[in-house]
């Protein structure tokens, strides 16, 4: 999992918009703003989002336009946000496999 | 107060768009809604704006013309938030619910038109919960418009074209593909639509381009295999293929094992019918369309009146045939509201007959050579989880069904299949196949199983944001 950085004819350059950090379960990540946090997060190699409430499975994005709700993470405190349609904002703070507490 | 237009069009998409400029143009008042905070769509999809490139491809050029086209339809409100629910109220006209930052909670409309796509057909195999399965539709969006590659390895597997434009974009990104399974058995049976296709020039140099990527790598594309496994501990290592019957069953001892982080599933598409299911529109069962549709009039008008269904959401077509629908739709609502005349309403409808005629062939086409086949269910173990959200198995559907549940919705009940956050969306395809598999002795069909009943709220929404939206009396 990476940024793409070579040009093709098919996925020609870009000038991806200015740094931000965000932080994965405490720990600062690379992000441009325009990135979703689920692009930025597989980018950094994190890979498992959320664990399935029953058999606490690893889960993470499946259909990547926000319908199978498998990239949910906890954003700023609140639970269960869509990672593959939450655009990164300059100190968002992330985490992963957050159990709801009631 | 709550806003009244005399239309509104859920999803911005090149339907929903074309509808929109179309009615809006002739003068009536339209309000278009899309969840994204950009027009487009999936098919016509920016990249964020906060990204900067110098060249963009014919389909980029298209949309971008056609998004800045709606950007300035003089007087038309558009509004980037999520649709939950529509209600009919007594004078017939529809409470359009709406949940986002910047929205108002309704908005009223006389007429809808729903163009709200469809998604990848989630075909469930043991593994594909594992981080590292994802969508065809998926993968493409985080390669062209986040120019993010989702692995590093990957086998491609499903059926239908767009394989091809995510392997080939794939390839470009510097990720190697292992394989590209295409299940269906498309030759020498494919043959007979040579003539169709010659037709279709734009598609066969897109594909043209698309196959020298992959020639070029020589990737191998094996007809008639598919996926049968995915496996890892805490995300995919490894990728099992298998050499498939023309009903889609493994043939033993055909198995190959590969060492990937990414698979690829990509089985064409399924209308995306929530909206028009929740209000009860008649449903139809139509398996090369992609599955349960909504039955329409030759304006695209369900059997609720007012109430249209326009694009790959009333049965998979493409970008083309939807924005043509949208025409027509959108011409058809301009009339029966009085800005157009039945005459110019039969002129605009008979310039674009032969282009969506001959889109419905290409439809034809692919429905007829590349819909997934019912036998990939005999690829599922009883531990194998079918539905995601609330993880129910193989085995407990079985259960179900033999405790007498011979319907989708009996299975629902039952189990709890299709009732987690993604609302059946991703189950809903492999339990009916299940249903109709277990109970084919009985002569049970896909159409007899049903399908999910659709209610308020379409999407999980807060409760405290639930709590306060009963409209105001006014």
């Amino acid at each position: 999992m990476f940024r793409i950085k070579k040009s093709s004819d098919m996925l020609p350059a870009i000038q991806r918009g200015k740094p931000v950090t965000i932080h994965v379960d405490g720990k600062p990540i690379e992000a441009y703003q325009g990135e979703t946090v689920a692009a930025a997060m597989l980018a950094a190699g994190i890979r498992t989002f959320h664990k399935s409430h029953k058999q606490k499975q690893p889960r993470s994005l499946y259909c990547g336009m926000g319908i199978c709700y498998e990239c949910l993470v906890t954003i700023n405190g609140v639970h269960a946000q869509r990672a593959c349609i939450t655009p990164v904002k300059q100190g968002m703070q992330i985490e992963t496999c957050k159990e709801l507490e009631l | 107060m709550i806003e009244s237009f005399e239309l509104a069009v859920i999803g911005a998409g090149p339907g929903g768009m074309e509808a929109t400029i179309t009615a809006a143009g002739f003068g009536v008042r339209t309000v278009l809604i899309d969840s994204y905070p950009q027009p487009g769509g999936q098919y016509f999809m920016r990249i964020p704006s906060d990204f900067k490139v110098d060249y963009e491809n014919k389909t980029e050029t298209a949309g971008r013309k056609l998004v800045n086209y709606v950007l300035k339809v003089p007087s038309l409100k558009i509004l980037n938030c999520l649709v939950w629910g529509l209600f009919q109220e007594e004078d017939g006209s529809w409470l359009v619910a709406l949940y986002g930052e910047n929205a108002p909670k309704y908005v009223r409309a006389k007429n809808l038109i729903l163009s709200t796509g469809s998604y990848d057909t989630p075909v469930a195999f043991p593994g594909w919960t594992l981080p590292g399965v994802v969508t065809s539709g998926g993968t493409l969006v985080l390669l062209k418009n986040q120019r993010v590659a989702p692995g590093k390895r990957a086998l491609i597997s499903g059926t239908g074209p767009l394989l091809f434009s995510v392997a080939a974009h794939l390839i470009e990104a510097g990720v190697e593909v292992v394989a590209l399974c295409e299940v269906n058995h498309i030759l020498p049976h494919g043959i007979k639509h040579a003539f169709t296709m010659l037709k279709q020039w734009d598609r066969l140099t897109e594909g043209a381009k698309y196959m020298k990527t992959i020639l070029g790598v020589k990737t191998p594309y094996k007809i008639g295999w598919s996926v049968v496994e995915a496996r890892g501990q805490d995300a995919v290592e490894q990728a099992i293929i298998a050499k498939m019957d023309k009903f889609g069953h493994p043939i033993p001892g055909t198995q190959k094992v590969f060492d990937v982080d990414l698979v690829v599933s990509g089985f064409t598409l399924t209308p995306n019918t929530g909206l028009p299911r929740m209000i009860d529109c008649e449903m139809s069962y139509q398996a090369g369309k992609g599955g349960w549709i909504p039955v329409r009039d030759a304006d695209f008008q369900t059997s609720i009146p007012h109430v249209y269904v326009v694009g790959d959401g009333a049965g998979v077509g493409g970008a083309e045939n939807a924005r043509l629908e949208g025409k027509i739709a959108g011409t058809s609502v301009a009339k029966n509201t009085g800005f157009l005349s039945l005459s110019r309403e039969k002129q605009i409808r008979q310039e674009i007959q032969s282009d969506l005629h001959q889109q419905h062939r290409f439809g034809d086409l692919l429905s007829d050579l590349f819909t997934p086949p019912a036998g990939l269910v005999s690829l599922l173990k009883d531990d194998t989880i079918i539905c995601r959200c609330e993880e129910i198995t193989l085995g407990e559907i079985k259960d179900a069904i033999q405790m007498g549940a011979r319907s989708i919705g009996e299975v629902k009940m039952l189990t709890r299949t299709g009732m987690g956050n993604c609302q059946g969306r991703m189950c809903e395809h492999t339990v009916a196949a299940i249903i109709a598999d277990q109970l084919a002795g009985e002569g049970v069909t896909r159409e007899d199983v049903g399908y999910y009943s659709i209610r308020p709220p379409l999407h999980p929404l807060p409760q405290s944001f639930l709590a306060d939206a009963v409209p105001e009396e006014e």
